[in-house]
């Protein structure tokens, strides 16, 4: 132990520990400390503590233990007596305390007091966790006079209370060890300074569906520059496929087109659809983010007069598109109406711009010709572009694909013609799709009169196959089918199969109610296994009526399957771009399930809308309000402050390797020249605190502030030698 | 002790939904059940997949959906004495598609060895059991079915205990192992005196 202590000393800087004036110096400095304000202003204060920082000693710290019962979910599992008069023995400890709930205010109140009376200079909490209370107890430390990051955390909850319910005395055992390792930190912690840098007044919307739109208009309302990307040609998402809406009934594209036009004209917003994220490099107030504007072929209006043509560009005519030899099927109609290979997705487009679709295009230029030497709109030679702009927040709002049904083998999707999916119910219930609004069987296009609806199709499933979460809008949106055929087909009924019917929101179980009452029946049975008749192309559904408990062979025309959602194809590539996590099943990962449920772990990146789980259009649009809402705060505020846990290069001991360089995942570290000699130099800004640098500097001439080698070493000895250092 | 007038067995049973859980409930039974059968039984949450998916359910009163309900509320008697216990084919189509991923098939054969450790188990498998003492087939070869293997070019009899009688003996000694043999003799002399 000895000889490691010497090691902690010693190696910031021999010469200074030879002298034997370090110590001294450090201790009067960290006894004024406490009381002393920030001499300097923030951005200052690294490069002068750059020159002071290499040694340290806990000299006559006096560090006060605060612990929390949490009501009982701590206090219930273990003995806070003892905790309480184990820490009293630990040394540099001159004050310990305990109460219910530390976070409280009369908690906060005990901490303050305590410093002030005992003169601490540094507080430790043994309580939750520093996701959750960090930032309140930093502000109590501050408020009691201390720098905010002489506070230290003993997670003695969650990963101590909470797993070792019933084991008391081993849990109280450990918490008292967390307290010896949070105390020996504490007692080396400094003084340190969160810089403060400026926000760019811009933002970025990932993702134009109901969601990515609100909030680029709410941005757009909040005069904040705003671009919209849209990896499909069109804004709109899966609302712009979707016929009514529950439960008020109202037409999708009567009360989508609206927006979809307003986010077209919205002077602060800049849409780019057929566009996609490339890079992001930066951090919270200053992403650069480089776009990739996908070749489309096809020119607009502004792109042609920027080429000095003059009139010209894509005025949505659709001349091309009728002289183009090559069909496909169209994704907007699930494939069931053809398309060109250059397109439109359907005629309420936004923008109003045909697209090719290079994949498929035979380049035989008939389009070129059709679209005319005026307009000249059509570039067959195009090639992806890459923008790069620069923002203060981002929004991901990118949505959800269908499960693929399929893989439910037992449903027959994809092998029976007459089992569709509710997305295709959607396309056919629709005037403006496929079939003009008239629900037809695939197989005959005969009028369905017996429909049966199987909901949870893939949700709640824990096979493995499908998904283990229920879907949300599923059980709502098969009632509302329901209606929709009850209206259209006289005689027509309805069958839903289920296990429960969730209709948790404003009016949903009216809704239920007015269903039911239109005629629709509800058999509660999960759907086992569907059959089809070679002959008739009718279907078999079976099931248990499991409130008759009798099973069930129903035969009907047609079959619906309420498919299960996940997250969007891409999702997983453009959320590492953000450094976004996502939970278990692929959904993006909220800051914190109820109270953060738009903000993201990473700052300054925000989710809205389906992206970040399932959910109805008012949820989604709620969602899309509460993250334009709060990545509006940073920019407006105009500057953020940086936690100030960056690396710094203690220049005498860098021999210029330059090795960290290329360690840096973020390009936080360059080599510059001063003095005649090379040495590493951190973009504060830029560094993450991530620790890969100083981890690996063989000279040791990384030093990460507020995890310190020497701050990390007496963590580890507290914990193998108990506490003594 | 009947409770009504008229037909009291009915109304007997009828009344045994009101009292079930006060009264014969064994929460060791779901133990036991998951024990047996390695399956997470007291995960079912009552779908109706297993049910649908039976071949048995729609010739007989058979519903495994009811044998997993038990199973989580620990009606033991109620499940092991039912004659519907032994109606499942095995074909394991609940197994196939249940969501939760429960092995009800499992299940019912865990409440079987239940049941034939209380004696209560239908003289027809105890007859097979004798079957396959004798002469290692449930289902022992006939005459029909040789020549239907003849027709397909196949051997009269098949490379089992048929062709290799000798190989019985190892059969009998597993069976006596776990006193199958002597325990089916037995209950099925109380039963046929
Ligand atoms: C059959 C069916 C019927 C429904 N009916 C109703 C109803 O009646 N009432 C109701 O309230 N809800 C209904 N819903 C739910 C509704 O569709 C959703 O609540 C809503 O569409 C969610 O919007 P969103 O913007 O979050 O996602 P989406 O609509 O999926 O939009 C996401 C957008 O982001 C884009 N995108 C994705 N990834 C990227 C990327 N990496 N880069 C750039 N862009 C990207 C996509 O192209 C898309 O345009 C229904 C859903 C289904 C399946
Ligand atoms: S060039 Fe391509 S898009 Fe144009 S008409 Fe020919 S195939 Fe169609
Ligand atoms: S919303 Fe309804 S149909 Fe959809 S998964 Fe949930 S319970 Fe099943
Ligand atoms: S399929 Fe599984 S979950 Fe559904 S009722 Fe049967 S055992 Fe229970
Ligand atoms: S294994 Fe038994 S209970 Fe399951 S479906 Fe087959 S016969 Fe029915």
């Amino acid at each position: 132990m000895a000889e490691k202590k010497a090691t902690t000393k010693k190696a910031p800087s021999k010469k200074e520990d030879s002298k034997k004036v370090a110590p001294v110096k450090q201790e009067t400095k960290k006894a004024a400390a406490p009381a002393a304000k920030p001499k300097a202003a923030p951005a200052d204060a690294p490069a002068q503590a750059a020159t002071v920082m290499p040694t340290m000693n806990p000299g006559d710290a006096r560090v006060g233990v605060f612990i929390c019962h949490c009501g009982t979910n701590i206090a219930g599992s273990m003995d806070i007596e003892a905790v309480q008069e184990a820490s009293k023995k630990v040394p540099h400890v001159a004050y310990v305390d305990n109460y219910k709930y530390m976070c409280s205010m009369p908690g906060q109140t005990v901490i303050n007091k305590a410093v002030k009376e005992h003169k601490l200079t540094a507080v430790v909490v043994a309580a939750c966790t520093p996701r959750l209370h960090e930032p309140t107890f930093r502000t109590a430390t501050k408020d009691a006079g201390l720098n905010p990051f002489r506070f230290e955390m003993a997670n003695i909850r969650d990963q101590n209370s909470w797993v070792h319910m019933h084991d008391r005395e081993g849990s109280t055992d450990k918490a008292i060890d967390a307290i010896k390792i949070a105390v020996a930190k504490a007692a080396l912690l400094q003084d340190l300074h969160p810089k403060s840098v400026p926000v760019e007044k811009a933002a970025m919307v990932v993702g134009a569906g109901v969601a990515g739109m609100q909030a680029a208009l709410d941005l757009n309302a909040a005069g904040i520059k705003t671009y919209l990307i849209e990896s499909d040609m069109s804004i709109g998402g899966r609302m712009s496929q979707l016929d009514k809406t529950f439960p008020t009934l109202d037409c999708s594209q009567c009360i989508l087109t609206p927006k979809m036009v307003d986010v077209g004209r919205a002077e602060n917003i800049d849409l780019m659809t057929w566009s996609e994220v490339h890079e992001v490099e930066g951090y919270i107030g200053n992403f650069d983010v480089t776009i990739r504007k996908k070749a489309r072929g096809v020119m607009t209006p502004k792109e042609a007069e920027a080429k000095g043509i003059v009139g010209g560009g894509c005025n949505g005519c659709g001349d091309c598109e009728n002289v183009c030899p090559v069909v496909k099927p169209n994704e907007f109609e699930v494939g069931m109406k053809p398309r060109k290979a250059i397109y439109i997705n359907h005629p309420q487009v936004v923008p109003l711009i045909y697209t090719i679709d290079f994949n498929s295009c035979v380049k035989c230029g008939l389009c070129v010709t059709a679209c005319g030497p005026e307009k000249r709109a059509i570039d067959l030679e195009m090639k992806d572009e890459f923008i790069k702009v620069k923002v203060g927040t981002v929004i991901l709002a990118t949505g959800y694909d269908i499960f693929p049904i399929e893989n439910k083998k037992e449903w027959g999707y994809k092998k029976y013609e007459n089992v569709i999916s509710s997305l295709e119910f959607e396309r056919l219930i629709c005037a403006s799709g496929p079939t003009g609004g008239h629900l037809v069987r695939p197989s005959d296009g005969e009028t369905p009169k017996r429909v049966a609806f199987v909901l949870c199709a893939g949700s709640r499933d824990n096979t493995g196959i499908g998904k283990p979460y229920c879907s949300r809008f599923c059980c709502m949106y098969s009632l509302k089918h329901a209606h929709q055929i009850i209206e259209k087909i006289p005689g027509c009924i309805p069958y839903l199969f289920y296990m429960d019917i969730r209709s948790f929101g404003k009016m949903y179980e009216e809704f239920y109610y007015r269903i039911q009452d239109e005629g629709a029946k509800f058999i509660r049975g999960r759907v086992a296994n569907i059959l089809e008749d070679p002959k008739t192309k009718n279907l078999h559904v079976y099931t248990d009526d499991t409130l008759l408990n009798r099973p069930i062979d129903m035969e009907v025309d047609l079959v619906v399957l309420a498919a299960a959602i996940e997250p969007k194809a891409d999702t997983n590539r453009t959320r590492k771009l953000f450094g976004v996590s996502c939970s278990m099943d692929g959904w993006l990962l909220e800051a914190h399930p109820k109270l953060n449920p738009c903000g993201t772990t990473t700052a300054g990146v925000f989710l809205a809308g389906v992206c970040q789980g399932p959910k109805d259009i008012p949820d989604t649009v709620a969602s899309a309000e509460g993250a334009a809402s709060a990545a509006s705060i940073p920019i407006h505020m105009g500057a953020v402050e940086l936690e100030p846990y960056f690396a710094m290069c203690i220049e005498d001991k860098c021999a210029g390797c330059g090795m960290c360089v290329n360690l840096c995942p973020y390009s936080a570290l360059s080599l510059v020249e001063k003095d005649g000699r090379t040495v590493m130099q951190v973009t504060e800004a830029k560094c993450k605190g991530c620790g890969t640098c100083g981890g690996f500097c063989p000279g040791g001439a990384i030093w990460m502030n507020h995890f310190a080698t020497p701050q990390i070493v007496a963590q580890i000895d507290a914990f193998l030698l108990g506490g003594e250092q | 002790m009947a409770r009504t007038k008229g037909y009291p067995e009915a109304l007997e049973k009828k009344l045994r939904d009101q009292r079930y859980v006060r009264e014969d409930s064994n929460p060791d039974f779901l133990k036991n059940v998951k024990s047996i059968s390695r399956t997470i039984a007291h995960m079912c949450y009552q779908c109706g997949t297993c049910t649908g998916s039976c071949p048995s359910a729609p010739r007989s009163s058979y519903r495994i959906r009811n044998f997993m309900r038990r199973a989580v509320l620990g009606l033991e008697n109620e499940a092991l004495t039912d004659p519907d216990l032994w109606l499942c084919t095995t074909c394991y189509s609940c197994t196939d598609r249940c969501p939760r991923d429960i092995a009800p098939t499992d299940v019912i054969m865990s409440m079987r060895n239940l049941a034939f450790k209380r004696d209560i188990v239908p003289v027809n498998f105890l007859k097979t059991v004798q079957a396959i003492y004798s002469s290692g087939h449930g289902v022992p070869n006939n005459d029909v079915n040789r020549a239907a293997r003849e027709k397909l070019g196949l051997t009269r009899d098949p490379p089992t205990t048929h062709m290799y009688p000798e190989y019985i003996k190892g059969i009998q000694t597993i069976l006596n192992h776990y006193k199958l043999k002597a325990n089916a003799d037995r209950i099925v002399k109380e039963r046929e005196g």
